[in-house]
């Protein structure tokens, strides 16, 4: 009977939009089911019958739903319908299980009958014996478990993967929200706040720069950068980039600035004076964005860095600036390592690897090698001890020095030598005595690792020669 | 306070007044018959009735001439009026009816010039016809029913609210009696058109209604039966009493703009009659005194209904009860204090405590049994030993190891006070605090990989156990603290048991955390573990209940079934301990609640009066009364030890799926279908407060131990808190341009809105909540099957 007319299982929505027909169980139906078994009926016993046959359907509906209710659920099953046969002493049923609810298929449309209106059917599916006795997939289904989980903790309830998100508070308190009948209204407030959350993170992409912002920038950029060789100007802008607040939107903007600044000055115009003005400028601008503590640099430092680091190593920057060039660059590397090098352990490393390259490896310019040493004082006492004196850099350059390549270099190998001099008061200094047997084997440690170059000009003090070479001062 | 319409004569005789002259007139028919055909056939004929002429020209011609001597009295007095009802259920021209005008027609042969015997043949007409012939004019109903609408909609802003619940019994009249006499298509006509416009709440009967299609359906449906035969109880204000009465008779007042000549019409008028002839016959009016806005909105649920079957009636007195009130005030006091608690095992019990004071060297700590046992409240009477089921005279051992740890539970309760979250705003910084002292934690236990469902479970007083039933027939214990569940062997000699090391013995060897229980044969719908041990030790038997019509006990010593409680006819619903053990109730489809006790197999009381399935049951804390709900939209108070009903609960505007009964013994909770959760006073049998806010079925409910809050769980997904000593109520709507829209939601409408008790709302992925239930150190257990969101 369900099986055949499954129209008559779902609740009577249809009825209205029927107009003229009555009832949903057609009398065509019972027509149909009376010429079958060849009775002649007339019109009107099969409307009368259709009737009383929707209220037997109803009938068994209503006591289904209550087996539906007392199982605490909120869809009807064909359990429940059987259960409704056998207390209203009907045979049930047989074929029905509601393990796999039968699918019902619409069929084709009838163009010759359209009255008749969809016509649904279930579907039969042929089992092969065979091929299912072969196969042997038959998989016992998991046993019922149980997991325990705090649903609230004294009023709240705690976030955890059990527990549905939180649902905001205006949607809590509205019940037009999740005052909706039937199940699931929580997945509807999930899905709103998801939906929420989505829009504010392509809200964060897209952010556009204020018109505030975009004049500052504009008016910023233009009075840095020569031509505008106002130096009061370029003050001015250098120190509210220093000072002022609210500039974090601008930051990718700037920094990329500056790289691509960095890139162009030294590509084109290196060898001229306004490249160097302009890197100057641009290490400034570097310095003054570090310094800025309302900004929040870190996830910008992958792009900070290496504008610093080409302008550090750059082989020929104008010979005018170069000096000051590398001292500045350097200076804002130690600073930048300073304030982030907590936060981000492997910084220092990987520039002290860079600079490390630079230094020790064949075929580099004077000026890198210069950059790399003033770099390697910029990142520490430790650093210049490990790439001078551990890893022969020293050694590299000293032989260079001896080729007589540039005094630039011999200063800033002494130079940076010389932060790993010990303080002391006396500004008397005694030079290595060769004849003295340990100052003979500190001078001999000291070519070792510095090579004779840099070896001759420490050993004029004995106390910074010892320490060079890992001699406590005796 | 009830009375009829004594203004409402029958309609009859309003419209045939002039009527009156004697059947003797009858005597001499031959001379003036032609005159009298005449005159009805030029009648018909000038009104363009064809059909009826046909048929009035053919029962003519059928009477032979010799047989005219007799024949003026059988056509004119049966055979006219049978073929104008004939044409009455073919309206050729809807809108005006032959029988619209029938009074028109009386009249009208009135005014000519008559010879007697046309006057005898109006009379016949008058007296046997009209009546008849109304109440089998569909049309006249819809137009009465569109009437009385359009006057209700019509009606002042203050009156709206109580002249609405009149619309619902009428309709149901109307479509009974079309149906009763055949109209199908017009009462399905009629249904369309009308049923959308009714309040929300009465859906599910106006589903049932239009279920019914044919005579024999009214004639055998249960709920049809009841319309016909009872008397729907209406509450109205003195005042909008008169103005219905006015209308009824006088088509008076509230009449809607542009309804065109409104009601003062002949048509108007005689679907007034119609609906006149319902009010007279099917409702019955409780005139208060009160002013018409000073009601509560919800007051409607209590006063209007089909009463006197749900109230049962006293068999002495001749007159029917038909308020709930009067019936819960006739039936006394009840005595809903704490059970009496035996000396000797008080004083047992309280040596024991007096001892574990002196070991935990903490003499302060009050030892005194009677500090920690509820008292009873002001007003209630606390039951003697002699009102009590009979119980085993002496005390075990575990009663007072109950005894002792009900003590240590109510020192280390956790106290909820949601009385401190009154007035506090929810955003204020202190907020969270007085919630943390106000609302309780909950442990979910969710159910995962159920195939067909598991109506129930339910955990064990000390915690260590929980028991679901299922769909598949069987129940499933776990044991929660991760301890294998050992059963009894079954092969060994009692002659080798000797003390509790060999009981031990024998003991299985192996076992698993968790056991399969078979035995039912259908669905199990209700599981509980018996409180005898209370939080003491793990409970000894627990009792199931299932579609099979079978409660079976099953022992936890030896995890099998000892006993099936047969009896029932129908599947079994509900079933529950009493709160002192032995006894336990059962709620059965076959509307009947029953009591057991454990050591018979027959039932001891069986609870009838209910007159749909009684759903869900639960004793008193003091197992004096049995609480039952049911699918007749009814709670009632029973006397366990009598076998009657002490109190009705009428109210809710669905089945009662679930009730629980407050610690203290004073309110009783129940839920319904409507989707609402009704608090009342057993004492008084009335209804404290509503409570809205689920939006699914609510499946479980309980009190916490101070019986201050209340928590449910339901389809909905959800566990909701509640709290039981606010005046509760719906959120005051913003208002509009500072008008008051207290008076148009009063009936039926704005159903789903949250009421200001509701506390707190705490969702769960996708688990219906089916059971909840505090421990007794008041912290909440809830229990619900995952629905996975593949499975249908």
């Amino acid at each position: 009977m369900s099986s055949q007319h499954p129209p008559a299982m779902s609740k009577p929505k249809t009825r209205s939009s029927q107009g003229s027909h009555t009832g949903i169980y057609k009398p065509d139906a019972v027509k149909d089911t009376a010429d079958s078994l060849s009775i002649p009926i007339s019109d009107s016993v099969a409307s009368a019958l259709a009737s009383d046959v929707e209220y037997r359907i109803h009938q068994v509906i209503e006591e289904a739903g209550r087996f539906m209710r007392h199982g605490r659920r909120t869809t009807m099953t064909t359990s429940d319908i059987d259960q409704a046969l056998r207390v209203l002493n009907i045979e049930p049923l047989y074929g029905h299980s509601s393990h796999n609810p039968p699918t019902f298929r619409r069929a084709l449309p009838f163009p010759q009958m359209p009255s008749a209106g969809p016509v649904y059917f279930v579907e039969d599916e042929e089992i092969d014996f065979d091929r299912v006795l072969r196969e042997e997939k038959i998989a016992l289904p998991k046993g019922v478990s149980w997991t325990a989980h705090w649903l609230a903790v004294e009023g709240v309830q705690p976030l955890i993967p059990e527990n549905p998100p939180a649902i905001p508070r205006e949607q809590d308190g509205e019940p037009g929200m999740n005052g909706m009948t039937g199940a699931g209204p929580h997945l509807n407030g999930v899905g709103a706040k998801k939906s929420v959350a989505s829009q504010q993170q392509q809200q964060l992409v897209k952010q556009v720069l204020s018109r505030e912002l975009q004049l500052y920038y504009a008016r910023l950029t233009s009075s840095l950068l020569p031509p505008s060789a106002d130096t009061t100007k370029r003050n001015a802008a250098l120190a509210s980039l220093r000072n002022d607040a609210g500039l974090q939107a601008l930051l990718p903007y700037l920094v990329r600035w500056v790289g691509e600044g960095v890139v162009n000055a030294l590509g084109e115009g290196s060898q001229s004076e306004s490249g160097g003005k302009v890197l100057e400028v641009l290490m400034d601008v570097i310095s003054a964005i570090l310094e800025n503590h309302t900004l929040f640099v870190e996830p910008y430092l992958h792009q900070i860095l290496p504008p610093i680091l080409s302008t550090l190593l750059y082989s020929s920057l104008p010979p005018s600036h170069a000096a000051l060039l590398r001292t500045s660059a350097a200076q804002t590397l130690s600073r930048l390592l300073t304030q982030h090098s907590t936060t981000y352990p492997s910084l220092s490393p990987r520039i002290m690897k860079t600079l490390l390259l630079a230094l020790v490896s064949p075929g580099k310019g004077a000026g890198t090698r210069e950059g790399a040493i003033r770099g390697l004082v910029g990142v520490g006492k430790e650093a210049v001890r490990k790439g001078l004196v551990e890893s022969g850099g020293a050694k590299v350059v000293g032989s260079e020095c001896e080729r007589g390549v540039g005094e630039g270099l011999e200063t800033a190998v002494l130079d940076a030598l010389r932060s790993l001099q010990p303080q002391v008061e006396s500004d008397m200094s005694d030079s290595l005595d060769q004849s003295n047997e340990a100052d003979a084997n500190v001078y001999n440690h000291l070519r070792d690792v510095l090579g004779d170059y840099f070896a001759e000009r420490v050993s004029t003090d004995a106390a910074w020669a010892r320490e060079l070479a890992n001699i406590p001062i005796s | 306070m009830s009375s009829q319409i004594s203004t409402g004569t029958p309609p009859a005789s309003s419209q045939s007044p002039t009527v009156a002259s004697p059947p003797a007139a009858v005597q001499d028919p031959t001379t003036n018959l032609s005159t009298s055909e005449r005159v009805v056939l030029e009648y018909l004929r000038a009104r363009g009735h064809g059909a009826a002429e046909k048929a009035f020209l053919e029962e003519l011609e059928t009477g032979s001439p010799d047989d005219k001597g007799k024949q003026p009295e059988t056509i004119g007095a049966q055979d006219l009026v049978k073929s104008l009802a004939v044409f009455a259920e073919k309206p050729s021209r809807p809108g005006e009816n032959i029988l619209n005008e029938s009074s028109n027609v009386l009249q009208q042969l009135n005014s000519m010039p008559n010879p007697p015997n046309i006057q005898s043949l109006i009379a016949s007409i008058g007296s046997v016809g009209a009546e008849e012939l109304l109440s089998l004019d569909p049309t006249d109903k819809q137009e009465g029913y569109r009437e009385l609408e359009a006057w209700v909609d019509g009606s002042l802003d203050m009156y709206r609210p109580e002249f609405r619940p009149i619309l619902f019994p009428i309709f149901c009249h109307f479509y009974l009696d079309l149906i009763q006499h055949g109209y199908k298509d017009a009462a399905l006509r009629f249904f369309s058109a009308y049923s959308p416009s009714l309040s929300t709440s009465h859906t599910a009967t106006l589903h049932h209604l239009s279920t019914l299609l044919l005579p024999a359906h009214v004639q055998n449906d249960e709920l049809a039966q009841r319309f016909r035969n009872e008397k729907y109880a209406i509450r109205m204000s003195r005042s909008g009493f008169g103005l219905l009465v006015g209308w009824l008779t006088e088509g008076v007042g509230g009449e809607a703009s542009g309804s065109g000549d409104g009601f003062t019409g002949e048509r108007g008028k005689r679907g007034r009659a119609a609906v006149m002839r319902v009010v007279n016959n099917h409702l019955r009016f409780d005139v208060t005194s009160t002013n018409p806005t000073a009601v509560s909105p919800h007051a409607w649920e209590e006063s209007t209904g089909l009463f006197s079957s749900l109230i049962p009636q006293p068999n002495a007195s001749l007159k029917t009860l038909t308020n709930p009130h009067v019936f819960n005030a006739s039936k006394g006091d009840l005595k809903l204090g704490p059970a009496p608690i035996s000396e000797e095992l008080r004083a047992e019990a309280e040596r024991v405590l007096r001892e574990q004071a002196m070991v935990d060297r903490d003499p302060t700590t009050p030892f005194d049994i009677q500090v920690n046992r509820p008292m009873p409240g002001p007003g209630m009477i606390a039951p003697t030993e002699a009102d009590m089921l009979p119980r085993p005279s002496t005390f075990k051992t575990i009663d007072v190891e109950r005894e002792v740890n009900a003590v240590r539970d109510a020192r280390k309760r956790i106290r909820l006070e949601p009385t401190v979250l009154a007035n506090v705003d929810a955003d204020s910084p202190q907020a969270a605090a007085l919630r943390a002292r106000a609302l309780p934690s909950i442990c979910a236990y969710t159910l995962h990989d159920v195939a067909e469902g598991s109506p129930c479970c339910t955990f064990s007083q000390d915690t260590s156990l929980m028991a679901a039933g299922f769909a598949e027939s069987y129940i499933r214990l776990w044991n929660l603290k991760g301890e294998r569940l050992k059963g009894l062997r079954s092969d060994f000699s009692s002659s080798s048991v000797k003390d509790p090391a060999s009981l031990q013995k024998i003991r299985e060897k192996k076992g698993t955390t968790t056991r399969k229980l078979i035995g039912h044969s259908g669905p199990v719908y209700s599981v509980a573990f018996d409180p005898l041990s209370g939080s003491a030790a793990p409970p000894k038997y627990l009792l199931s209940a299932s579609a099979d019509a079978t409660t079976r006990l099953w022992s936890m010593d030896t995890l099998t079934n000892v006993v099936a409680f047969r009896g029932h006819e129908n599947p079994i619903w509900d079933v529950k301990w009493s709160p002192m053990g032995i006894y336990f109730a059962t709620a059965s489809r076959d509307r009947t609640a029953r009591l057991w006790s454990t050591d018979r197999t027959s039932c001891l009381r069986v609870y009838a009066g209910h007159l749909s399935d009684v759903d869900c049951v639960q004793f008193h804390p003091n197992s004096l009364y049995l609480a039952t709900g049911s699918s007749d939209w009814t709670a009632r108070l029973w006397d366990v030890q009598r076998g009657s009903c002490v109190r009705v609960f009428i109210g809710h505007q669905g089945a009662v799926g679930s009730l629980a009964l407050s610690p203290d013994g004073r309110y009783l909770a129940t839920a319904g279908e409507d989707l609402a959760i009704n608090l009342w006073d057993i004492g008084s049998g009335k209804r404290v407060k509503k409570m809205t806010g689920h939006t699914a079925s609510i499946y479980s409910l309980s009190f916490s131990a101070e019986s201050s809050m209340l928590v449910s769980g339901g389809a909905d997904w959800t566990v909701r808190c509640w709290d039981v000593k606010s005046a509760g109520g719906l959120r005051a709507k913003p208002r509009e341009n500072g008008v008051i829209e207290n008076g148009i939601r009063g009936y039926g409408e704005d159903e789903n809105s949250e009421t200001v008790d509701l506390l707190a709302t705490f969702p769960t992925k996708r688990t219906p909540i089916t059971n909840v239930q505090f421990t007794p150190r008041n912290l909440c257990l809830v229990g619900g099957v995952y629905q996975s969101t593949e499975s249908r």
